[in-house]
């Protein structure tokens, strides 16, 4: 869909619309847990991050959160410390212990702090591998793709609905995490309740292996030299949830795709507190597998 | 059994008004414009000797019954000419009547007759006539005269904001307003998301809003019903119309096909801001046309036949392949017959249909596609009765069969092609209605009826059943089975019953009503303003149907010296059932299980809508203010707790103001101040993966206010000279200068929440900020040019 706000770049030269910083007096509101559990099978250092909300427009580094207890238990009962190595963020070395995770098994998070006791559920789910990146030449083809070399990844989502992948892209390994680069599938396709399965993923995935450029209206073509890093992670259909409620919360570029805002809602999140149902908590844990690729332009 | 009394009553109440002994006659016939031809609607027929009268039809047809004797009878409309006849009555007699505007070239508008006191005398209340030349006088956004924009002027109407489609009324959503093209529904009267509305002012005749108060005739919107006529075409000479403007060219034709017995009208517009934009924007595109014609014939004194039709689209291109366009389609076939000089009757039979379409690919190899529809075919067969001077009926009924046609869609990815269609979906939504305006003396009258409708849900399709495990969240299915081929699915009915009241005190009225409504079909959006993708949906076995119920109290009195000017409040009230809400991360488009992801609520609507009008002199218009509340109350959103609207506007206050400088020259002002409306805000913010995400920790829906909007529009209209050395010129033309938004404010459409833009890295400070987005932020000026000879 978010192809379809290209063409409000083209109503502005009709109408005299603006777009205008303001200052808006926001409820007060009290800090609450934040629990960002992102945990893959790749055999590198696992982090969980434990901090607190913030006001809305206060943008300085959210308070961590130390001194609590967080472990992971898979559903044959072995267990993964996450020890606090920083202030907020509690860590797990594959390479230190004899301990895996496994694709199929499902994983359960508790976290202990200040007396409550927090909880999520999640599940590693299987990845297709990925097949290639390739290079095209393209001429320009419209004021929103100029000429150039467009990058797109090739990889075959298996047979079987509910699968969902989080597919994240490097440029020159610089990772591009703009509201607008954030690229979800569920099975070969966007959404959860229209099934495409068992293909290739469809094209507007597999584009957002090239960037737009600074301002957002128009692709960036890459150049020679440049190179490619695409990496898919498995991720549960909640976690798909989740995510394509943030894209909808975040990705607003304003301008005329407003007129196609969806109204701003709280975001699914799948941590609870089990000790006090009064007490909020945010955040996500969500288990990964992770297959990726890389490929360099070359003249 | 509440409702067979009432029906029970209602028939007494009929037929007790009929016995008189005195030997009756009955004068009865049409009312037309002199000029051209076309029929008046509620053109005044006042009969001196009994101080009683009656008013014309939609189709311009009046009947009076009256005891034998000689009468002088006054026939009169607003801005026209009243004529007065001597007749001598001893038999049924057919007058059929022409009327002369007032000056045809004064510039000044004289009224005449009795009408001008009809806002008082009549039992009808919560209603809004405009008339095309009082639109076509407000001074319009880029100097296109609009019909939907004009009626957002008036009291108890508002919009989201400039960019959405369609209107509000008294606290209604867009989707519950019946917006009618010569009988026929339309399902989106938007073009350009809602800067501008499919209605062709050049031919339209006559626009009517019914806000409360709703005669048993219509139905199916718990809201209002705007009904729009469209002009028959001048029967006695050819005219040609059109307009030269800054976004549309407009150009219409009408005419005799046999003089005074059959007419034809064409109209079109074409915008083209797609040539200008064309150095710009290469093969991107975008435009939209519509298209309106109407013929109609007099069979003889008691049988005319028209058949009417709309075609428009929007067009969004991006590239030849790409894009995205939308339209409607409506025809309209009907034959007015009239029995005997007491019963009239019309039966209707219309078509209508609206689709949209996006493509997204630039090859077949990888590519999507989605095209969605809604095709309804009715037949309305309706009578009107008029008993004697003290009584009209209407009855009659109508049956309307819906296909939906959610997606025919598909994704090709890598050329292995993925059919993600929806089936459609069907229903038959039927009523019966009967409505007498009953005239009980000089101060009191009546108006009461009784509408029946019901509602099949019909095979052929798969029937799913849902259960609610969490308020708020997505439905889990529990079965699915399938429906035969004209299956009922799912049955409902409902009893509307409605009731007016009006009582004369002294020089003003006070009128009272009660409404009843039912709505089987529900527009589905999620997004903050109504956009034309937005889904209409039939009421099924898990969508009950919507119900409605609005007690509106008014008081009406005029003021000046030929009632120059009319003032009136109005206060209203409705409850609403059954409407429609979305779950947390609701998917409604090309979803199999769309209905999981609908729940329902209550709603209530109230307010006060103060107008007072000045339709006469030099300088004429109209100030209307309306103070209100709309909300909603569903299970899951806000804490359980009612919230307000996205259209709800405390404040709302129009000025409308048209001067007549000389005879060539007039100036036209329109101001309007709208309290903020709602929207929803975070109170916090937290970071998963980088990422920023907003959060309210009170659960709140639309709990902040966007700051309130207010705008001034300005227009000068020039005639151009009607004498050319010494002769008089054919042809008229005008020139329009207008400026929307005169002093550039800056209203918002709405606020929005983002985090900086670019890239950011682990540790990094990532700033939050708020947005306000106007759409149009600026002054517009613009120059029309419109001719017609």
């Amino acid at each position: 869909m978010s192809r379809l706000y290209y063409i409000f770049l083209v109503i502005p030269f009709i109408f005299f619309s603006c777009e205008d910083e303001v200052a808006i007096d926001l409820n007060d509101a009290p800090p609450v847990l934040v629990v960002d559990a992102w945990v893959n099978d790749m055999p590198q250092t696992q982090e969980i991050r434990l901090m607190m909300s913030q006001p809305y427009f206060d943008s300085s580094q959210p308070p961590e959160v130390s001194g609590a207890q967080v472990r992971i238990t898979d559903d044959r009962g072995q267990t993964f410390d996450f020890i606090e190595k920083e202030a907020g963020s509690y860590q797990w070395d594959p390479a230190a212990d004899s301990a895996a995770f496994e694709i199929g098994r499902s994983y359960h998070l508790s976290i202990t702090y200040e007396g409550n006791a927090f909880e999520a559920d999640s599940e590693l789910k299987r990845v297709p591998a990925l097949d290639s990146v390739v290079y095209t030449f393209y001429e320009e083809r419209n004021a929103f793709q100029p000429e150039g070399y467009y990058a797109q990844f090739y990889a075959r989502d298996p047979e079987g609905t509910g699968d969902a992948y989080w597919i994240k892209t490097y440029k020159n390994g610089q990772y591009l995490n703009r509201p607008s680069d954030l690229n979800i599938a569920y099975d070969a396709g966007f959404s959860s309740t229209t099934t495409i399965d068992g293909v290739i993923f469809i094209e507007p995935i597999q584009n957002k292996a090239t960037p737009l450029n600074d301002d957002e209206d128009a692709y960036e073509p890459y150049v020679y030299g440049d190179s490619v890093y695409i990496e898919i992670y498995s991720i549960t259909t909640e976690a798909f949830s989740f995510l394509d409620a943030v894209a909808t919360q975040i990705e607003r570029d304003g301008g005329f795709s407003e007129i196609f805002a969806e109204p701003l809602e709280n975001v699914p999140c799948n941590i609870s507190c089990t000790s006090n149902e009064k007490e909020q908590v945010v955040g996500f844990f969500n288990m990964s597998a992770v297959s990726y690729k890389g490929e360099r332009l070359e003249e | 059994m509440y409702y067979r009394i009432f029906f029970l009553t209602l028939f007494l109440c009929v037929l007790g008004s009929t016995s008189y002994a005195q030997r009756k006659v009955t004068i009865s016939g049409y009312i037309k414009d002199i000029e051209n031809g076309e029929a008046l609607i509620g053109a005044t027929v006042y009969v001196k000797e009994v101080e009683a009268g009656t008013a014309t039809n939609v189709y311009g047809f009046y009947s009076l019954t009256l005891p034998v004797g000689s009468y002088h009878i006054d026939y009169g409309y607003v801005g026209y000419n009243t004529q007065t006849q001597t007749v001598n009555l001893n038999a049924d007699k057919r007058v059929d009547v022409e009327l002369s505007t007032s000056t045809t070239e004064l510039q000044e508008v004289v009224i005449t007759g009795e009408s001008a006191d009809a806002n008082v005398t009549s039992v009808e209340m919560s209603t809004e006539k405009v008339d095309i030349k009082t639109i076509k006088k407000i001074p319009a956004f880029m100097g296109e005269t609009d019909v939907l924009r004009s009626i957002q002027l008036l009291p108890g109407v508002s919009s989201v904001g400039e960019g959405s489609s369609g209107f509000n009324v008294r606290g209604g959503n867009v989707g519950q307003n019946l917006v009618l093209l010569d009988d026929a529904p339309v399902y989106n009267s938007s073009h350009l998301f809602g800067f501008f509305s499919v209605f062709n002012p050049d031919a339209v005749k006559d626009v009517t809003l019914i806000k409360g108060a709703m005669p048993a005739n219509y139905g199916g919107r718990l809201a209002s019903i705007l009904d729009v006529r469209m002009n028959e075409g001048n029967s006695k000479r050819y005219e040609v119309e059109g307009g030269i403007g800054t976004v549309f060219s407009r150009l219409a034709v009408q005419g005799p096909i046999k003089k005074d017995k059959a007419s034809f009208l064409v109209a079109g517009r074409r915008s083209y801001v797609d040539i200008f934009a064309k150095p710009f924007i290469d093969d991107a595109t975008l435009y939209f046309y519509d298209l309106t014609a109407k013929v109609n014939y007099n069979l003889n004194d008691h049988n005319k036949i028209f058949l009417s039709g709309y075609f428009g689209r929007d067009v969004f291109k991006f590239d030849e392949q790409q894009g995205f366009d939308w339209g409607s389609i409506t025809g309209t076939l009907r034959w007015n017959h009239i029995f005997n000089n007491q019963l009239f009757s019309n039966f209707s039979f219309f078509v209508s249909t609206y689709d949209y379409g996006l493509a997204f690919g630039e090859n077949d190899r990888d590519k999507f596609e989605w095209d969605s529809r809604v095709l309804t075919y009715t037949f309305k067969p309706s009578f009107n009765y008029f008993l004697n001077t003290n009584n009209e009926v209407l009855f009659g009924g109508e049956a309307t069969y819906y296909n939906f046609n959610p997606a025919e869609a598909k994704v090709v990815s890598d050329g292995e092609v993925t059919d993600i269609s929806l089936t459609d979906r069907h229903a038959l939504e039927s009523a019966l209605y009967i409505d007498n305006t009953q005239k009980v003396n000089e101060r009191l009258s009546l108006k009461y009826g009784l509408r029946f409708s019901s509602y099949q849900y019909l095979g052929p399709g798969t029937v799913y059943e849902y259960e609610e495990n969490v308020p708020g969240e997505r439905k889990t299915l529990v079965s699915t089975s399938t429906a035969d081929d004209g299956e009922v699915i799912k049955n409902y009915y409902n009893w509307e019953p409605r009731a007016s009241i009006k009582y004369q005190i002294g020089k003003g009225s006070v009128k009272g009503s009660f409404t009843r409504t039912s709505q089987y079909i529900h527009l589905v959006s999620n997004t903050a303003a109504s956009t034309p993708i937005d889904i209409w949906t039939p009421s099924t076995n898990n969508i009950k149907p919507q119900i409605g119920i609005q007690y509106a109290l008014g008081y009406f009195r005029n003021f000046g010296a030929g009632n120059d000017y009319e003032a009136s409040v109005e206060t209203y009230y409705r409850d609403t059932d059954n409407q429609v809400e979305y779950v947390k991360g609701a998917d409604l488009f090309i979803n199999e299980y769309q209905e999981g992801d609908l729940i329902s609520g209550i709603g209530r609507a109230y307010g006060v809508e103060f107008n007072l009008k000045k339709n006469v002199g030099k300088l004429n218009g109209w100030i209307s203010y309306t103070l209100g509340r709309t909300e909603l109350k569903v299970n899951g959103i806000n804490r359980n707790e009612w919230y307000p609207t996205r259209f709800d506007q405390t404040h709302n206050l129009k000025v409308f103001g048209n001067y007549d400088i000389s005879k060539r020259l007039s100036a036209s002002a329109n101001f309007t101040f709208i309290s903020g409306t709602p929207f929803s805000a975070p109170t916090s913010r937290f970071v998963i993966q980088n990422m920023v995400i907003p959060y309210d920790y009170y659960e709140s829906r639309n709990g902040l206010r966007v700051p309130a909007s207010h705008r001034l529009d300005l227009s000068v209209t020039l005639q151009m000279k009607r004498v050319k050395k010494g002769e008089k010129r054919k042809n008229q033309d005008e020139l329009v200068f207008s400026v929307y938004n005169v002093y550039g404010r800056r209203n918002p459409f709405s606020i929005f929440f983002a985090q900086q833009d670019g890239y950011t890295s682990p540790g990094d400070n990532i700033n939050t900020m708020a947005y306000r987005f106007s759409i149009v932020g600026a002054p517009v000026p613009a120059i029309s040019y419109n001719f017609k000879f």
